[in-house]
Formats: structure tokens, sequence, C-alpha cells
């Protein structure tokens, strides 16, 4: 089938960026969107003219590389999937399409579709850990975890980083990625003694990068393609306030 | 090439003498030790941020090291462990059904086909639990029992249930328990990373690994760093064969220019094909996609008995179908070990008995499972798995049956390391999937993450330290002309590639060189096809050198140009696959030489003459490779063929 | 950092904001609440009865003007936090997109949630106008008088009753009253969640409960100049 894109192009941070019109053929059903990408880039390529510029990796929907916005949607329309599972098979032929990177003023655009999102990378080094030396742990069984609740920290652990919360966001806000960090750690015993440092320093750490506030729009737990929960962002803020009367 | 064994005298394992169980202690206790103090005064380049760099720059910088650390992807938690499904073994026995240190070798030593060093796993089953340890105590939500503790569950090759899980997302869990191990280290000075960086080269200083070339990726840049030792954590090689289960940034590169730099590169042809991935669709696809062995567990593996039957699955009555597997193998069935049930699925495809659209398929069937438990308890326990199937094929296995195939999934070949994971290189130590040194010629299922994690939590804070400690290390700075060289030689690699300006892309290239390596170094090899590959990848290489196309230019973002330096490495790495595939001759584990087989057609060990690893020496731009060899002495198990009918 | 600055560093971050609005708002909507069950006694045949009402809160004294003055800082601080998110939320995403939607599911983003800022505003200027209007409005000395059990009180119900003779005004409250549902639509459930109060089992009710108790005020306080003004106050 015939697919026309419209991709946002654009040479470098400082470079002014537009949106591409590119009509690709042959694109088969079973194809990846990112695939069908591969197909467009070897065309251009070809043509002697640049490829687009996209990140991905593990194209499994695990490591967080992959930032479409696909018709306006972060990952595109898919519940809880990556842009790079996200098949053409869910497509007509000549369907039009616009990509655009994710915006936000904490994500730098790098070039294309590419962007920096270092700032997630600073907001864990900011306190998303246990403090836990190489060989200073006990026996793996000596603390029982209620498997429930070892369960709801997992859906919260699930994140992948890929920032598509903050895409979506109206406010560019990194409150669901923040807090699903945060919720998983001090769901578990083991976050436990740090839990108050790890909320404030997180969260300061997130103003300082730029993300706007959170709204509630929920917008983020809809495009997040692990759907971690806003609920976190509630516990996120109950561990604030508990933080907070505790100082 | 089948003379006996002679042990090459620069292939010293430097194992420690004693008892098995001792060996690892005697090392600790003997080992000489770096003072606090003076660990501020030294700095490490770890390159790579998966499993085995991550906890690596970890463990490190907590000791005092200063700790570079590079990875491609833009955020260290993106480095391909992030993508493991299954799990992690450990011999812990909290099933207490009769797992033990011993066994967990004994098993990982069989699996891997007798032809692993002996020290090295027993030590990495000796740590295995303590890794278990670590992991829990920095909150990696292992999944649980009721009761609240540790769940284990059994993986092919082994009779009892030691591996421990995270859903179907353990590497993922796993890497951010690393990930924030070393962010915290980030946090407190101690490391400072470097994302969106390639190594393209190694800088030898009087003979030691003292630095290396980098590449910006955003801004093309050539970076020199200095350390006193380089760790090297850069993964496996899977991706020379195009298509594989790995991430599309996975590359041999690193490994590959310190294998020119004067580091063997040992087994290289040892590949693990898994044999259940999603089977390839079209010339399109870019990557497969692994569907867990645990899935074997329940579901059944069939072909219809007529070559050539297009007949839809559920219009094949029970009396056409083949269950190979089960009729083969009557005591392991559908659970032979990965080796086995790869070669199996290709000889269907082979008598066109292969299934699906391309024919290059066989069916993974659950009807009798769901008939039996009922499909919640199929859901429960697959459910992920059998979503992932339906978003990428479209079809729904509860209905109808899964199609798989085997797909290129792991290299246990990799930079030749001595015990304390140093390659022939002073100063170079070479961590995780990069090295070759635990899973001999077929790894055994959640072993990969162990290993990752042992090397770095665990062995190379004290094998590091020693190497520090006994080692003249002066002071060496950028300016140095070893640096000068190693940026020119780099730089000039990317204009070259950038000026042939031919009418091929760089994919073509690398699909080419893929289909060549899957037809002939792939899951069946034999004499001809191997001589065959190599002259194809001469000829490829020829082709690529005149008839290349990169896009763009070498100061921006250019991931053709990133990928056009990758493939030129796989290429020159294809060739010496084959030539050490050619070489062993006798079937081990994943290395399948036709001529070598049973009469019921089962791999042929052939311990005489091959029980050794075969290191290769770079001597030089289209020079034929020297093969040293690492004899393989086994002192404390007894080998025997594999059997598992 | 001592104890004090601390607090107020946490409350000046994002989440300490969102915490100062959700409370903020919070009292809000308890005040608005209380204020529509009493202003239904203008409903009632007894025309004392709302004048009787007002009295009735104005014999607190001096603690009247205690949480006058409290409620106006805190309509002043929750219109502070309000503007400056919306304004952050710009400098937040400096290049906007070329194409955005909602991928509906389980967002919560609505033309109510994403109008806060334009709705709450109008709520402040309406605040101003409205509270110069009755609470300042004409009064005893302007002969605004009636009896209640014997003694001299102001005629409150005169004055609101005067002023919805007016189209004018009417239109002006019912307009208003209706972006104040559109305010509550969104601002119930998510003072809720900004409070930390949210469990994911309760997500679905409480933002039904919302939509409700937003359409419930609104049709409340929307009813009243509307039926002073076809009615004239006179008691049905
Ligand atoms: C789909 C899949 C499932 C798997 N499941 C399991 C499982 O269940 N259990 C198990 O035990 N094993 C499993 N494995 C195997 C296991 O995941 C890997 O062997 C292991 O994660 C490798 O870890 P690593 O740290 O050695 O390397 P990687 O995780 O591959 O990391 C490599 C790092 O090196 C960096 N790098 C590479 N080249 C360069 C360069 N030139 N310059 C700079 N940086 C570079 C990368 O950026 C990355 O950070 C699985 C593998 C796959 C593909
Ligand atoms: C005085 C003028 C007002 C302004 C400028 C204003 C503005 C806002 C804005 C912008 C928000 C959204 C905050 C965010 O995006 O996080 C908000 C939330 C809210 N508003 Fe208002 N508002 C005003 C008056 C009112 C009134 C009169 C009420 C109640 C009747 C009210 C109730 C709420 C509630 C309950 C919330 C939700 C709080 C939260 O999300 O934590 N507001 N307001
Ligand atoms: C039709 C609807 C309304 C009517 C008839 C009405 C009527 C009144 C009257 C008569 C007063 C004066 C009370 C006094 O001086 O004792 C008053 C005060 C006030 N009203 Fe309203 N009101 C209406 C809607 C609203 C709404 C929607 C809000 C808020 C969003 C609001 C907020 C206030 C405030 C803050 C005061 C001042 C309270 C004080 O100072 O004690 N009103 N209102
Ligand atoms: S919360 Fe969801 S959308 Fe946000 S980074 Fe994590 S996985 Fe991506
Ligand atoms: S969409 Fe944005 S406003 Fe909050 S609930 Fe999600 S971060
Ligand atoms: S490429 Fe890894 S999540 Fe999409």
């Amino acid at each position: 089938m015939t697919i026309n894109l419209k991709v946002w192009r654009q040479e470098g941070p400082d470079k002014p960026g537009r949106l591409v019109p590119y009509i690709v053929e042959g694109v088969n059903p079973d194809m990846s969107f990112l695939e069908m990408f591969d197909l467009l880039n070897e065309v251009l390529i070809l043509k002697g003219e640049e490829p687009i510029e996209f990140d991905s990796d593990c194209r499994e929907g695990i490591c967080g590389s992959c930032n479409m916005v696909v018709n306006g949607i972060p990952h595109g329309p898919q519940k809880g999937t990556a842009v790079c599972q996200l098949h053409m098979r869910h497509y007509k032929d000549g369907d039009s399409i616009v990509v655009e990177p994710w915006r936000a003023t904490a994500f730098p655009l790098i070039r294309d579709l590419v962007v920096d999102r270092t700032a997630f990378d600073r907001i864990i080094a900011a306190g998303g850990y246990v403090s836990v030396n190489t060989g200073s742990a006990q026996d793996a069984n000596n603390i029982a975890v209620e498997k429930e609740r070892a369960d709801r920290a997992f859906d919260f652990a699930a994140c992948i980083g890929c920032g598509a919360c903050v895409a979506a966001c109206p406010n560019a806000s990194a409150a669901l990625f923040t807090s699903a960090k945060i919720a998983h750690l001090s769901l578990y015993p083991q976050g436990e003694p740090e839990r108050n440092r790890r909320v404030v320093r997180m969260v300061e750490q997130m103003d300082k990068e730029g993300f706007g506030d959170c709204s509630n729009h929920g917008e983020c737990e809809a495009s997040c393609p692990k759907a971690i929960s806003i609920s976190g962002i509630a516990l996120m803020r109950r561990e604030y306030m508990k933080a907070m009367l505790s100082s | 090439m089948s003379e006996n064994i002679i042990t090459d005298p620069m292939l010293d394992s430097k194992a420690p003498s004693g008892k098995l169980e001792e060996k690892w202690s005697n090392f600790l206790n003997t080992t000489k030790l770096v003072n606090p103090n003076n660990k501020r005064k030294h700095t490490v380049l770890v390159v790579g941020t998966g499993l085995a760099g991550a906890s690596a720059a970890a463990s490190l910088a907590e000791l005092g090291y200063n700790v570079r650390s590079f990875c491609i992807q833009d955020s260290p938690r993106r480095a391909h462990s992030i993508a493991a499904q299954g799990g992690i073994n450990a011999a812990k026995n909290y099933p207490d059904d009769g797992d033990s240190v011993w066994r967990l070798f004994y098993d990982t030593i069989k699996g891997g086909d007798y032809r692993a060093r002996e020290s090295n796993v027993y030590r990495l089953a000796q740590i295995s639990n303590s890794i278990i340890d670590q992991c829990v105590a920095q909150g990696v939500p292992f999944a649980r029992e009721y009761g609240g503790l540790l769940a284990n569950r059994s993986f092919g090759g082994a009779q009892v249930s030691r591996t421990f899980y995270a859903r179907g997302q353990t590497g993922q869990q796993l890497l951010l328990g690393a990930y924030q191990a070393m962010e915290r280290m980030i946090d407190a000075g101690k490391v400072t990373q470097f994302s969106r960086r390639e190594m393209l080269d190694l800088v030898v200083v009087d003979g030691k690994a003292r630095g290396i070339i980098t590449r910006n990726l955003v801004t093309g840049e050539l970076e020199r760093h200095m350390g006193d030792a380089v760790l090297l954590c850069t993964g496996g090689y899977g991706n020379v064969y195009y298509l594989s289960t790995n991430a599309k940034n996975s590359n041999v590169t690193a490994a590959w220019r310190c294998h020119r730099r004067g580091a063997y590169f040992a087994n290289p042809c040892f590949t693990q094909i898994h044999p259940t991935c999603i089977p390839v669709s079209g010339d399109y696809q870019s990557k497969l996609t692994l569907m867990s062995e645990s899935l074997r567990n329940d579901g059944r593996v069939w072909v219809p008995k007529k070559p050539g039957d297009s007949r839809k699955p559920d219009q094949i009555p029970e009396e056409d179908r083949d269950y190979y597997l089960e009729r083969k193998y009557p005591s392991f069935g559908n659970l032979v070990p990965r080796d086995v049930a790869s070669r199996n699925a290709k000889e269907m495809v082979d008598h066109e008995k292969g299934v699906g659209e391309t024919k290059m398929a066989v069916y993974l069937d659950f009807a009798d499972a769901i008939k039996r438990v009922g499909e919640h308890v199929i859901s429960e326990r697959y459910g992920n798995l059998f979503e992932m199937y339906e978003k990428i094929t479209g079809d729904d296995p509860y209905k109808v049956p899964m199609r798989i195939y085997p797909a290129v999934h792991y290299t246990m070949g990799g930079l030749w390391v001595d015990y304390n994971l140093m390659s022939t290189i002073p100063g170079l130590f070479v961590l995780g999937e990069a090295n070759f040194s635990d899973h001999g010629a077929n790894r055994l299922g959640a072993s990969a993450l162990m290993q990752g994690l042992a090397d770095g939590y665990f062995v190379i804070s004290h094998t590091l330290g020693n190497y520090i400690a006994s080692t003249e290390l002066p002071k060496v700075d950028t300016a140095r002309p070893e640096f000068a060289d190693a940026e020119n030689e780099s730089r000039a690699r990317l204009t070259t590639l950038l000026s042939i300006k031919g009418e091929k892309t760089v994919t073509q290239f690398h699909q080419e060189l893929g289909h060549i390596m899957w037809d002939y170094v792939g899951m069946a090899r034999n004499r001809e096809g191997l001589g065959h590959a190599m002259t194809e990848i001469t000829r490829l290489r020829e082709e690529f050198g005149r008839n290349l196309r990169v896009p763009g230019s070498p100061d921006t973002l250019n991931k053709n140009l990133e990928f056009a330096g990758r493939v030129a490495d796989y290429m020159e790495l294809g060739e010496l696959m084959a030539r050490d595939a050619l070489q062993r001759e006798e079937s081990c584990g994943g290395h399948f030489r036709e001529e070598y087989q049973t009469e019921e057609g089962e791999a042929q060990r052939d311990d005489e003459k091959f029980g050794y690893v075969a290191a290769w020496e770079y001597t030089g731009a289209n020079q034929t490779p020297v093969v040293h060899k690492e004899n393989l002495e086994f002192e404390f198990v007894k080998l025997t063929q594999r059997s598992y009918k | 950092m001592n104890t004090h600055s601390k607090l107020l560093a946490g409350l000046t971050s994002q989440v300490g904001r969102k915490i100062l609005t959700g409370v903020t708002g919070f009292v809000l909507v308890l005040f608005v609440i209380g204020h529509l069950s009493g202003n239904l006694s203008l409903l009632k045949s007894d025309p004392n009865a709302f004048n009787g009402y007002a009295r009735f809160l104005h014999s607190f004294g001096a603690f009247v003007y205690v949480i006058e003055v409290l409620l106006t800082l805190v309509i002043l601080t929750h219109a502070y936090i309000g503007i400056s998110i919306a304004l952050r939320k710009k400098e937040a995403r400096k290049q906007g997109y070329e194409m955005y939607r909602s991928k509906g599911g389980q967002s919560k983003q609505s033309i109510s949630s994403r109008t806060m800022v334009y709705t709450g505003t109008i709520l402040l200027i309406f605040l101003v106008i409205h509270i110069i209007q009755f609470r300042f409005g004409a009064g005893i000395s302007a002969g605004y008088i009636t009896t209640l059990n014997g003694e001299e009180a102001r005629d409150l119900r005169r004055l609101v009753v005067e002023v919805f003779q007016n189209p004018g005004w009417v239109a002006f409250y019912v307009g208003v009253m209706i972006l104040l549902g559109f305010h509550l639509r969104h601002g119930i459930w998510s003072m809720l969640q900004s409070l930390g109060a949210m469990r994911p089992r309760y997500t679905p009710v409480i933002y039904g409960i919302a939509l409700i108790l937003g359409i419930l005020l609104a049709v409340g306080f929307l009813l009243l100049p509307i039926w002073l003004y076809i009615y004239g106050g006179a008691a049905v």
C-alpha cells in the first residue's frame, strides 16, 4: 500500500524545522511503523537525499528508544504499544500520517526525530535508587514482601523511560516518569530508609530540568506504552507530603 | 589442522591452583589490594552499560575508582540487556529440589558441551547467589510467592527450579537495578557518563591498554579518553547475521578494534540459534523477536507430514501431523535443548514441511494445553507473550497455532580472557557477552544475565585491583602519539566510508552478509559451504569498498555512517567465523558440522582433537589470522556425550 | 536548611504547588457548596429566610472578618499558582506540535481540563465584581432594611432580587456559572488527585462524581438568577 507521510525535518537544534511530505510506496501491512521508515530511508539514500534520523534499538517495546508522535499521539493510536511495535496493518492504503518528535523544552531536539532525554537520567541520579554497595546485601529471602505489594511495585517498575508521558502531557510534565520510580521504590521495603530524601530530591531535579507542572490531565497514562497508572502521581504527592511533614 | 593440541604459552588461563571450590577464595586471599586512598588516583574506562558494564561501573565507583562510562544509546538504561525476558539462574536452592553450586556448575559445563573452562564456570556458580542478594537489596522486583518469598521456575537444560524472574522482563529489571546503582555513583561524582558515544579504537601505550577513541554521535567529534585500564562490556555480535534477536545497535566494533590491536578472538563460530522466535515475514524485516523458551512447556511443535502441504493448520487432521520432537526424543520431547530444537526445525523446513506463507516456520500449538488446563491458565502463564505475538503477526495464538522459527540469539564466542577477565592486551578486560568465557559451545537459558552480573559486580573489582596494584602505570596524557595515531586512523576510516559514494546502501550490504552467514555459517555447516562463505564475504568486502553509499557528513548525527563502520567490521568478523567453523572439525553445542554427526543425526564431539579454545590472532589486513589454542583440561568433571533421547 | 525554609522550599516545588492548588481548591469547593446551600433559601417563600441566613453568618462578629481574609488569601493563592502553572507550561514546551490529539482511553484530558486557567481567570474577575456587588453593595445605610425577629437587619434579598431583574446581569451570572461547572468538572477530580487521595480503584468513581457534582453546582447556582428574574422574587 501507499502511505502519505509528513515528517518533521530539522537539521540541528538551532536550525529551523518543518514538516516535509513523502509518499512511501510498497508498504507491507506486516511491516512495523519503523520498518516503513527504514524503507523510506533506503529510497531517500538512493535518490541522494539525506535519510530521516530517528532513534530505535530493541524494536520490541522494551528499551524506550523509539519516539515518534504519530498523528498527534506519542507512539501512535494503539493502546499500550511503543511505536516500534505499531504495525502497518492498522492503516489503509492512501492514509496520511504526520510524524513529529517528542516536544518539550527539557528534551532538546538533536536532529529530525531524535531528541535528548538525558534529563531523565539526571532525575534518577537524584535519588531513584537504593543505596546499597555491592557485597553488603543480606540474604535475598530475609525480607518477605507481600506478593500483592510486589506486583503493584512492578507495575510502576515497568516504565521504559521513553518519555511519551512528557510528550503527551499538555504541560510537558515528567510527573508520571518520576512518580513511577518513586512509587516502585517506596512500595518496596528495601526502598523505605531513603524514601523522604528520594522524593524530595527527585522532585527538585524534575523542576530544575524545566518540565512543566502536572495538572492531572491523565494523558500520560493513556499514551504510556506500559500503561503506568497516574495513581503513582498521587502516591508521589503523598510521599512528598510525608517527607515535608517529617522534616 | 587436527594435530594434537599444544597448549599455547600465550594463553595461560591464570586459574589459581587448588581444589575447584577453593580456587576463587585462594585468589581472593592472595590477591594484591589497592590502598583505598590510591583508588581515587586511578581512572577506569568502562565501555558499555549493559548488565556487565553498569554493574562494573557502579561497583568500581563505590570502591573509589574514577569511572568513565560509555554507551551508544542516549541513556545507559537502554543497553541491549534490557530486552532479556526469561530469567537469571542462581544456586540458591530455595525450592529445596536438590540444587547446589556444584550442580549449577555441572549443568553449565555440560550444557556448553564441554568447551568452557572449569575454573571460570565454577566461580560463576559460586557467585550466583550473591547476585540475587544484591539485586533484591536494590529493590529489583523479582516474582514472589504468596508468602512473600522469592519464586523460582525451571528452564531448559536443568532438572531443578533455579531461575529467578521478573515477569517477562527480567533483563529490564536487573539492568535498571544496575543502572540506578550507577546513577547513584554519577550523583556522587565518581562516575562520569558519556552517552551517544561509540568506541572506535583502543589506545595501547607501552603494550598496555591506556585509552580509547570515541565518536560523539551527536557532533561527530572524535574524542580521546585516558585511563589506567579499559573494561570492554560491549555485548555480543549476533547482528553479523543481520537478522537476530539483538537490538539494532548491538555490534562487534569495539571488540573488533581491540582484536585488531592485539586481543585474541576466541571461538567466534560459537553462536546460539534460539528455537522459538517469530519467523521472518519479508525482506523489509529489520529484526527478529524472541518468544520465550518457556512456551515449550505447554506448546507442541509440529509440521504437516506431507511435504508442500499448504492446508490451513485446522484443516490438517491429527494423522497428517508430525510432532517430530516428541517422535524423535520421547524422553525430553518438546523440551530438548535449544540447539537440538533449532536444528530439527531447520531439517523440517529443508524437507519442505515448513508452514506459513514463507514456508520458513513450524507450528507451536497450544490447542491441547488449552483443552487440558483452560484458556485462562494459559493466559496467566503466557498472556503477555501471546499479546506480543499477536501485535507482530496479527494472529491470535489462542485460536491459531503460533508459527515459530529459529533465530540468532546469542554469541558464546568473544574476546579471549584469562581467569582475571583480562584479554591478551594487559589492562584490557572483557566482561559479559563480549568475552568468551563461561558458556562453551552453547549457553543455557538464564545464564547470560548471571554471567554479566557476576563479572561486573563481583569479579572485576578484585581482578582489576590485582592488576592495578601489581602493574607500573606511569601517567600518560592524551597528547601522546599513540592517541593521535588511533584518532587519525579512525578519522581516515570514516572519511573513506563517506567518500566511496557508490550505489548500494549499508543495509543492503548488511542484508547480503546476513544471508551468507545464515545460509553457510548458521545452524548447520559443512566444509564446502564454509569455504563458499569465505569467498562470498571476500567478494562482498571488495564491493563494499567500491560501491557503498553513505549519505550525510561526518560532523553531525549520522546513523548510516555509524552502521557503515559496524558492517565493515562485521564482514571481517564473518570471515573469521567461517574460518573458525572450518577449523573445528567436530560438532559441539551450537556448532554443527554436517560431516560430524552420529548415526541418528546428533552432534558428534571430538574431545581428543578439539577439546580446546581457538583464539585467533589478528595479523594484519588481508593476512591469514593465526589460531592459538588454550587446552581445556577437565580435572573435575567427566566428559560424556549429550543425549536427550 | 532549617525546617521552616525546607517546608517553604517544599511548597514552592512543582509538587508543593500542586498540593497548594489542591488545598485551596478544596477550601473553595467546600465554600461553594456551603454558599449554594445557603443561597437556595432565596427560593423560599419567606423573604426573610435568606436575610436570616445572612444575618446568622454575620452574627459571628470578628470571626467573620478572619474567615473573609482567609478566604481572600485562599482565592489569591489559588489564582496565583493556577496562572503561574499555565505560564510555566508555555516555557516547558516552547515549540508546540503541528498536530496534537488526545489518545482517549485512560486520559482525563477534556475541554474542561485544558481551559482551567481561562475559566479560572473569568471566575477571578467575576468574584471581584460579585463581592463589590453584594458584599459591599447597598445595605442598611442605603435603606435596604428588613425586620428580623423585631430587629432591624440588612435586606440583602432585595438587593439580590433587584440585580437579577436586569437581564444583563442574569446572562452574566448564568454564563459564569456554566464556566464554574467546567472549572469544577476537572477541578474536583484534580484536587483529590493532587492531594494524593487517589487509589486506582477509586479513580473512575471519583472522576464520575466530579462530573455530577460539577453539573449540580453549576445548575444549582444558575437556577437562582433565572428563577429570580422570572418570578421577580415573588414567592410561588
Ligand atoms: C531477546 C533476548 C532475550 C534474552 N533473554 C535472556 C534471559 O532470559 N536470560 C539470560 O540469561 N540471558 C538472556 N539473553 C542474553 C542476555 O540478554 C545478554 O547476553 C546480556 O544482556 C548481555 O549483556 P552485556 O552487558 O554483556 O551487553 P549488552 O547489554 O549488549 O550491552 C552492550 C553495551 O555496550 C555498548 N556498546 C556496544 N558497542 C559499543 C561501542 N562501540 N562503543 C560504545 N559503547 C558500545 C552498548 O551501548 C551497551 O551499553 C537474552 C538476549 C536476547 C537478545
Ligand atoms: C479565582 C480565580 C481562579 C483561578 C484563576 C483558578 C485557576 C485554576 C487553575 C489554573 C487550576 C488548574 C491548576 C493546574 O493546572 O494544576 C485550578 C484548579 C482548581 N480550581 Fe481554580 N481557579 C480559580 C477559582 C476557583 C474557584 C472559585 C474554585 C471553586 C469553586 C476553584 C476550584 C478549583 C479546583 C478544585 C481546582 C483543582 C485543584 C488541583 O488540581 O489541585 N477554582 N484553578
Ligand atoms: C447566583 C449565584 C450567586 C448568588 C445569588 C450569590 C449571592 C451572594 C451574596 C448575596 C453575597 C453577599 C453575602 C454577604 O455579604 O453576606 C455573596 C458573597 C460572596 N459570594 Fe456569592 N453568590 C452567587 C454565586 C457565587 C459564586 C459562584 C461564587 C464563587 C465562585 C461566589 C462567591 C462569593 C464570595 C467569595 C462572597 C463573599 C463572601 C464573604 O465575604 O463573606 N458567589 N454571594
Ligand atoms: S511512564 Fe510510561 S510514558 Fe513515561 S517514560 Fe515511563 S514508560 Fe514512557
Ligand atoms: S498528562 Fe500531564 S498533567 Fe499530569 S497527569 Fe499526566 S503529567
Ligand atoms: S525501539 Fe525499543 S522500545 Fe521501541
